[in-house]
């Protein structure tokens, strides 16, 4: 018989509730410290955040109100399918944002590792960590969503009852899948412990199949002018897939869009707002159910399934030396260059960290996707050369994310290991001339094929693909030099997260400059072009031969275009670069 | 107190720990010593329910750590090897947060707090956020909590890493004090003086085998060595082919 001591007299369990409250007590102690850090220290950016968020999403509010003037215009009834395909394909991201953002919380934070040790409830631990889970996920679905809402009821005049459930039906729905997602990562984790990696591998294989399938159809479609009523119903019909009336999302868009409609005196009509409230209940009533599901969940296997996990250890694995790592390093006698040798250590770092190839493969593949699309549409001269130059913007700036995310901070991760770089006998200079390299190598890559493949989709003429190369080169110079060369300039040695390093001031300044040089560099090289189509489609009555618009648009002005780009590319490349190899030879460590 | 009774623990092929049973009556101290990947951190791990064993029961003051973590955490203190603290908590908003967890009435927990603030000289930044503090004062600071609620068991895992030679002392006269009032600590290290001044038993352990249980004394006889330190014990018994083997 195993006897049980009882606890000293001034400890004891605590009630649901009140396990319940002293975390929610701590939620908002980190959350008010989280913004007064940011308020005292970090005005830049949260400014920034503020001021982009808003910008953002006023130009989604002003885009929906446009489209949705335009598909009333049209007479075409394709609201309903374009709430469904929108609320679902959220739905389905923010399950599988969920699960990642849960196993990441749950699983693999010291955090869960302090808690777990606390005489505290299982399933109290994972509602602490769901909260925030769902912070994190659903925060860019209601940027997403609410100014589409919003532009509807707009633009249908609907009632102030319509724009005061849109809240509530969003924070409904959100719950549904942000608990499945929950479900789906405990299960996993507890049950499938080996099935993880295949669950995944099959996760991932199924959507880039749908991807591909989506984007194949749209391609195999014949030709229609774009933005035609027909176009319109070819289109959202193979969409019809998402108007299931099981899914969560058919009961969001249907509350909604009852909810939206009013009489001919603009008046609320009580059966649209009844069944508005219907739906509202049934989605509130499944978000309390698969809580309710989670929390059980969570207090059957989470401790098993974090024990699963913590017992797992990483399979030893040779690596053998990659035929890219033997061109790099060349043959024996040059192989021991330390600019080479850097620049392969970087490139096997790249190699084996999950996080970075796989977002930027997901970034660039998504966006080759869609300009692989391109050619199912009929463009205008005028919009392709248009759709050209935003999509050499649109390269330019996920490169620059990635500059900022990943390139910038480099420097100062070398910091906890740059007593093995201050030993060697190697420059300073070298180690972020390889950082360069790296940054320039890696972009150059895949954004001028990237870039390649939209304009041959476009069918633009070669002038304009070498046009647009050529950008795209100085793009990645630019790039490169910015984030190197602020890295080196402002490196945060002490840090060990590369989120935390770009997401500084350092990082924030970055990113800001570099959108800057992607706007001149891509405005300036597109103007010429512009003006010239622009002239030739008013004719000289309107624009004048001898004007600066003309002269702008005619071969002067294009002349002088590539002079300025190719300045400031280079200006971008080498000011940060010699800013950055100064103060990084000056450092001490 | 501490009771491992026929625990194994393995991690796909490879066994960490080997059926060991041990039992630590209360008011003991109990170092775990053993080389790298001997199993000690996996015997921790086991002992506050992060990890749970493969077969057999890990039980504190009788309740087992597996099927009723609630109450057996509610006896134990532990200090793990890395100190984790919330970046935007102040170290007294993460002590009133550890006390809330061990339910502890307001009045007692502001007490306790400033018992072990003095104890371990934590005012100086106390409420500073916890971004700020050094690995020292983390760790210090995480002492203070597991402290708290007045454990019958305090887990420690590698607990001088990071502290200065007066934190050591502090820790060292703060633990030889609990104990002799009743406290039982089970401590993983790998400073060999450290168990020699204050461990009443030491446990070597081996490739998750326990290859010696007693005391220095006991370890002196058993491997019948001429040399005195624990050190040379250590090494013998720990070398492959050794006199433990």
């Amino acid at each position: 018989m195993i006897s049980r001591a009882q606890p000293r007299s001034a400890v004891r369990l605590l009630s649901v509730e009140e396990e319940s409250r002293h975390f929610l007590r701590l939620r908002l102690t980190l959350v008010w410290e989280t913004l007064r850090a940011m308020l005292t220290g970090a005005r830049l950016r949260l400014s920034l955040v503020v001021l982009l968020s808003s910008l953002f999403w006023a130009a989604l509010y002003g885009l929906f109100v446009e489209a949705f003037s335009f598909l009333d215009s049209l007479n075409a009834d394709v609201t309903p399918l374009l709430f469904n395909a929108f609320f679902s394909s959220l739905m389905v991201m923010l399950v599988f944002s969920m699960a990642i953002l849960l196993y990441s919380g749950m699983y693999q934070s010291p955090e869960a590792r302090l808690l777990l040790t606390l005489p505290v409830r299982a399933e109290t631990i994972f509602g602490h960590k769901f909260r925030e889970a769902m912070w994190f996920a659903s925060w860019g679905f209601v940027l997403l969503g609410s100014p589409m809402l919003v532009a509807y009821g707009v633009v249908r005049e609907s009632s102030w009852t319509y724009f005061a459930l849109i809240l509530p039906f969003m924070l409904a729905f959100v719950t549904i899948p942000a608990a499945l997602g929950g479900i789906v990562c405990m299960a996993l984790v507890g049950w499938l412990p080996r099935l993880r990696l295949h669950a995944l591998s099959i996760g991932l294989t199924a959507a880039c199949v749908l991807a591909l399938w989506l984007a194949w159809s749209f391609m195999a479609q014949p030709q229609l002018e774009v933005m035609s009523a027909a176009w319109f119903e070819r289109t959202f019909a193979r969409l019809a897939v998402t108007e299931q009336k099981l899914f969560p999302s058919w009961w969001l868009s249907s509350g909604l869009l009852e909810a939206a409609r009013t009489d001919d005196d603009g008046r609320v009509v009580s059966p649209g707002l009844i069944e508005a409230i219907k739906f509202l209940s049934l989605l509130i009533a499944n978000a309390l159910i698969l809580q309710l599901a989670a929390g059980w969940l969570a207090r059957t296997v989470y401790r098993r399934g974090y024990s699963h996990l913590a017992g797992e250890v990483p399979a030893r694995r040779q690596r053998r030396i990659g035929w890219i790592d033997r061109l790099l390093l060349g043959n024996e006698s040059t192989g021991r260059r330390p600019l080479r040798q850097l620049l392969v250590k970087d490139l096997r770092v790249f190699r084996r960290d999950i996080s970075q190839w796989s977002q930027f493969l997901i970034f660039f593949g998504l966006l080759g996707l869609y300009f692989l699309n391109l050619r199912s549409f009929n463009y205008h001269t005028a919009y392709a050369s248009m759709i050209g130059f935003l999509n050499l913007a649109v390269v330019g700036l996920i490169l620059s994310t990635f500059t900022t995310r990943f390139v910038f901070p480099m420097i100062s991760m070398e910091g906890r290991r740059f007593w093995i770089l201050g030993l060697l006998p190697v420059h300073r200079d070298q180690i972020v001339w390889s950082k360069f390299l790296f940054s320039f190598i890696g972009g150059l890559i895949p954004c001028t094929m990237l870039v390649f493949l939209s304009d041959s989709m476009l069918g633009l003429g070669w002038q304009l693909v070498l046009q647009h190369e050529f950008c795209c080169l100085l793009l990645c110079l630019g790039l490169s030099g910015i984030a190197v060369g602020l890295g080196a300039r402002m490196p945060e040695l002490r840090e060990s997260s590369p989120a935390k390093i770009s997401s500084g001031f350092g990082g924030t300044l970055c990113l800001v400059i570099s959108s800057l040089f992607i706007m001149i560099v891509v405005v300036v090289a597109a103007l010429p072009n512009h003006l010239f189509l622009l002239a030739r489609a008013l004719g000289p009555t309107v624009i004048a031969p001898d004007g600066f618009l003309a002269w702008a648009g005619g071969p002067w002005g294009a002349a002088a275009s590539l002079l300025i780009i190719t300045t400031v590319g280079l200006a971008a490349t080498v000011i940060p670069l010699r800013s950055g190899l100064r103060a990084f030879r000056q450092l001490e460590v | 107190m501490i009771e491992f009774d026929h625990v194994t623990r393995t991690y796909g092929p490879k066994t960490a720990v080997a059926d060991l049973s041990l039992a630590i009556p209360r008011g003991e101290l109990f170092a775990l010593l053993g080389p790298n990947g001997a199993g000690k951190t996996t015997t921790i791990k086991m002992l506050v329910g992060l990890l749970h064993p493969t077969r057999g029961f890990v039980r504190i003051c009788g309740h087992d750590v597996v099927a009723d973590p609630r109450s057996a955490h509610l006896h134990v203190g532990y200090v793990p090897d890395e100190p984790c603290l919330y970046d935007k908590l102040t170290g007294r908003e993460f002590l009133w947060f550890i006390a809330d967890m061990f339910g502890m009435p307001r009045h007692l927990t502001r007490d306790r707090i400033d018992r072990e603030v003095e104890c371990f000289e934590l005012t100086e930044f106390l409420d500073d956020l916890a971004e700020s503090y050094s690995l020292g004062m983390k760790q210090r600071l995480v002492f203070a909590a597991s402290l708290l609620h007045d454990p019958d068991v305090l887990v420690l895992d590698e607990p001088m890493v990071g502290l200065d030679p007066r934190s050591v002392r502090i820790v060292k006269d703060l633990l030889s004090a609990r104990t002799s009032e009743g406290m039982t600590v089970f401590m993983s290290t790998h400073t060999l003086a450290m168990a020699e001044e204050l461990a009443d038993r030491v446990g070597i352990m081996v490739r998750g085998t326990l290859r010696f249980l007693g005391t220095i004394m006991e370890l002196r006889e058993q491997v019948a060595l001429e040399a005195t330190s624990l050190e040379h014990l250590y090494l013998e018994l720990t070398r492959p082919g050794g006199s433990g083997s």
